[in-house]
């Protein structure tokens, strides 16, 4: 483990009972890195999310979560409540409801940073004026005594954003910050946390199903499928060839405005598995254009191939494909 | 805006919170049996004890026995006789008036759910406006209207109830108005009576099973406070009301008297509520996944 | 499909004649109002044209009124001002009886695929439904066409039984736009019809929707918010913002040069799937507007 590694998952599972909807999912986080989480319904995404926070209520929680090597997982809730909104955030999806209706937003910040920060009401209020303005809520000093209906979403989620780093936390866990927004404050946002993480020297987890946004901010990408992780790489040599069939598949299956016209989309069939009911062996298996007998039986590990580490029992045969095509290429 | 995050919650399970039993099905099996074993024995109860008229001035005020179960009242009439006669009343009383309440009920809250606007507001001002005037006043002036026959008290009981279940009704039914679905069958051409009864009613049977329970245990109060301050059933018939008054008055010389009747009445109600709880579940099972 | 003789609403097949105008929506004019002296324009004075065979795109954020317009078009939403002609038939003006006959041309497909089924009906009673609502056939006739509409949407005789909780929100969108064809319309709205629904799912549902114009002769309104997917879909597509059509234009036109600031507004704002070209992107984006604040 080297010196700046701010997060270290291991093996982390999460369950309800019988079904396990984490099944196993170990990652590193450097500091100031930026790690988007990427995956469909029932991939576990939000609930890895949620299972480092310790927010997941009625899960039963195994691995560990080394947060600048202290294992969350062993916290009493005591001391896990000063570290949640402390060292480590969280910015949620929907700015609607993550706010209380009927404080106002000052009140809010203020109660925020007083949890973290030893400052009483006229400085935490200062300090509160501050951080909207380092977000870029316009006329702050007003702004602050307004209520969250009166804020606009895109600005809600600036309040979010602003509480998130409040305390200057070492980790920012953002989950689907921009879904619930509209195409052109999403930009917005997503250029606020750029800026934010940047001066702040953040590591940020970002969780989206969207992978336009995840290109754009992410240093490094881990596709979510099926409750484990079946490809990590660096973003730029994931998007130009996944190894993970199922990678390859959802990133061909995306929309933007580059998408080739008059063709059929390029996609699989089938739909994600429920945590309930997962195929046996690769839980990919079922969908996927390359299996052979030993992926119904055998779960693949996650393993190192072509500098990424991928969790696919032909990945060789598939890093070489790749690399004749680019020899081919070129 | 709806998102596949979202959904992931939803589709796990089914859309919505999904009803949990608050608790538990044991307590529905309990509440079921007792309200059974009640009305049965209320309904055959007669066939097989004494005549509840019979007078018998050797044996006043006696306590249970073999031969007396629950004993005698003033007049040396057998208590459980009466109380199984008057039993049938008060439960006759109480499920006439849930009928009467449920479809009046429907009536209103449909009617003015469908037609928002003008006809919506002066249905429910005209639900405030019955609200707001005391039940007892209300009760006298049927009285004097109708009578005091078990039909007519079932009538006055199902109006008195009808306001609160229009309101609840109209209340279910716009949440529902709101959903896709209901959109949906006006966009495939459905008529105003098809998306009541196929579309609608089928999702609003919990809340209107909930009401019901609710209704019955009103209609069970309301009339026994009708008959206990004489409003309601006229001798010589006697509702649980009526026992629980006589039993009150006398209640020097026999205390089984008032808690015979108290009993029956507070044991009905607390298995109806019971089974109101479990109708609605209340626990928001909205898991984590995705 | 094969062709029919009659559609099932008993009517001859609608002659084809794409390119036609199916739908004409001139001044579209809808206020709400809020309280006692807020009104909410959600529409202004707008006006389209949907040409028979097409996909008609209509792009726009939350308070643009698309949504507002697909409601106006199918006459589940009555309009301050305006006219909407279906096929020559002024929707506005038909009550009752008229109105329900003519949804059998034109269904829609909604945004939240669980909310928009019955949760209550099992898969066969809801895409039966809009055939019993209008008294078409008798029930082996309406099962047979139940097993038709499922089968055109990719879903098995196995699902018949199942109810909405039991699937995906791609197995229920499939399932609301079978019940949207059985009665074989000519116009379907499909109003955010994929914005809910997962990558891949999405990209299967489109493939499909493709697949079913082009085998029914189908027109499509296609609404959603996200420029690109409407650009793979529309070969017309009009740009909303608060109530008013900003720009509209063929899809060449819109995409290589757009006019209006808010379209341009709108393109730019979208992801590329791409790192190297996003980044490169949103560098460019930034530098252009500043500092960012506002939204």
């Amino acid at each position: 483990m080297t010196t700046d590694t701010v997060l270290d998952v291991r093996d982390l599972r999460v369950a309800f009972g019988d079904m396990e909807p984490v099944r196993g999912i170990s990652f590193r986080l450097r500091r100031g890195e930026r790690l988007g989480l990427v995956g469909e319904s029932g991939s576990g995404k939000s609930l890895t999310a949620l299972a480092i926070m310790r927010l997941a209520r009625r899960a039963q929680l195994s691995g560990e979560v080394l947060l600048e090597g202290e294992d969350l997982l062993t916290l009493k809730p005591r001391q896990m409540e000063k570290v949640r909104g402390g060292r480590v955030a969280m910015v949620y999806q929907d700015p609607m409801s993550a706010l209380n209706p009927v404080y106002t937003v000052g009140k809010q910040l203020v109660e925020a940073i007083q949890l973290h920060r030893r400052l009483d009401r006229r400085a935490a209020r200062e300090r509160a004026i501050e951080l909207l303005d380092d977000v870029g809520v316009p006329h702050p000093q007003r702004r602050v005594e307004q209520y969250p209906h009166e804020f606009s979403g895109g600005m809600r989620q600036r309040v979010m954003i602003a509480m998130a780093m409040c305390a200057d936390p070492t980790v920012l866990i953002c989950d689907e910050p921009t879904t619930a927004l509209d195409v052109t404050t999403q930009a917005r946002i997503m250029d606020l946390l750029d800026r934010l993480v940047e001066e702040h020297d953040t590591a940020v987890v970002l969780i989206t199903h969207d992978l336009g946004v995840a290109a754009g901010f992410c240093d490094t990408v881990q596709v979510m499928y099926g409750g484990r992780i079946v490809e990590r790489a660096e973003a730029e040599a994931l998007y130009r060839a996944s190894l993970h069939p199922y990678s390859e598949a959802l990133l061909g299956a995306a929309v933007d405005l580059n998408l080739e016209l008059g063709v059929p989309i390029p996609t699989i069939g089938g739909s994600p598995p429920l945590a309930g009911s997962l195929p046996s062996g690769c839980s990919f298996h079922p969908r996927c254009a390359w299996a052979q007998d030993r992926c119904r039986t055998e779960v693949p590990l996650l393993r190192e191939v072509a500098g990424r580490l991928v969790e696919c029992h032909r990945a060789d045969e598939r890093a070489a494909a790749v690399k004749e095509e680019t020899h081919v290429g070129a | 805006m709806a998102s596949p995050a979202s959904l992931s919650l939803a589709g796990r399970f089914g859309g919505r919170r999904r009803r949990v039993p608050r608790h538990g099905s044991g307590t529905t099996i309990v509440a079921i049996a007792v309200l059974a074993a009640i009305v049965l024995l209320c309904l055959i109860g007669p066939l097989f004890a004494k005549d509840p008229g019979v007078l018998d001035n050797a044996n006043r005020f006696a306590g249970p026995s073999a031969s007396s179960w629950f004993g005698t009242d003033q007049l040396g009439r057998d208590l459980f006789a009466r109380m199984v006669a008057g039993g049938r009343i008060s439960l006759g009383i109480a499920a006439g008036a849930t009928v009467v309440s449920m479809l009046l009920g429907a009536l209103w809250g449909f009617t003015a759910a469908l037609a928002r606007g003008f006809l919506d507001e002066l249905l429910m001002r005209l639900a405030d406006v019955t609200m707001a005037i005391p039940q007892l006043l209300f009760a006298l002036v049927f009285v004097a209207a109708f009578g005091a026959n078990t039909a007519g008290l079932a009538l006055i009981v199902g109006v008195l109830l009808t306001p609160v279940t229009a309101r609840m009704i109209r209340s279910a039914v716009l949440t529902e108005l709101q959903s896709d679905y209901t959109q949906a069958a006006v966009a495939y051409g459905a008529s105003r009576w098809r998306l009541v009864l196929r579309e609608i009613l089928p999702n609003v049977s919990a809340p209107l099973g909930v009401q019901a329970s609710i209704n019955a245990a009103n209609a069970i109060i309301l009339e026994a406070a009708l008959s206990f301050v004489g409003l309601g059933v006229q001798p010589p018939d006697a509702s649980w009301g009526t026992l629980l008054q006589q039993g009150y008055q006398k209640i020097y010389q026999s205390t089984s008297g008032v808690i015979i009747p108290a009993l029956a009445i507070f044991l009905t109600i607390w298995m109806l509520n019971l089974l109101a709880d479990q109708l609605g579940g209340t626990d928001d099972v909205r898991g984590r996944t995705g | 499909m094969s062709e029919p003789e009659t559609t099932p609403s008993g009517a001859a097949p609608v002659p084809a004649a794409p390119g036609a105008p199916l739908v004409v929506a001139s001044g579209l004019t809808k206020h709400f109002r809020l309280g006692s002296r807020e009104t909410l324009v959600a529409l202004d004075d707008v006006s389209l044209e949907i040409r028979r065979g097409e996909t008609f795109g209509l792009v726009g954020e939350s308070g643009s009124g698309k949504s507002t317009v697909s409601r106006a078009l199918l006459g589940l939403l009555p309009l301050d001002a305006g006219s909407v002609r279906f096929d020559g038939l002024e929707v506005t003006r038909l009550k009752g009886g008229e109105l329900r006959r003519l949804r059998k041309r034109m269904q829609m497909v909604f945004q939240d695929p669980f909310a928009a089924l019955n949760r209550r009906q099992s898969v066969a009673q809801i895409v039966a439904a809009p055939l019993e609502a209008h008294g078409i056939g008798d029930r082996a006739s309406r099962a047979a066409r139940v097993e038709e509409m499922l089968d055109l949407v990719g879903l098995g005789p196995a699902y018949r039984e199942r109810r909405p909780r039991e699937m995906s929100g791609g197995q229920c969108q499939r399932v609301a736009i079978a019940r949207a064809l059985a009665l074989d319309p000519e116009l379907v709205v499909l109003d955010e019809s994929v914005s809910a629904l997962d990558v891949s799912i999405q990209a299967q549902v489109l493939n499909l929707l493709g697949e079913l114009q082009q085998r029914l002769g189908l027109t499509y309104l296609f609404i959603s918010h996200d420029l690109a997917v409407v650009r793979y879909m529309a070969s017309t597509v009009a740009v909303m913002q608060r109530g008013r059509i900003v720009e509209r234009g063929s899809r060449e036109q819109l995409f290589r040069s757009a006019e209006h600031e808010y379209t341009r507004q709108l393109m730019s704002a979208i992801p590329a799937v791409d790192p190297t070209v996003e980044r490169a992107r949103r560098r460019s984006a930034r530098t252009e507007a500043g500092v960012s604040s506002g939204g």
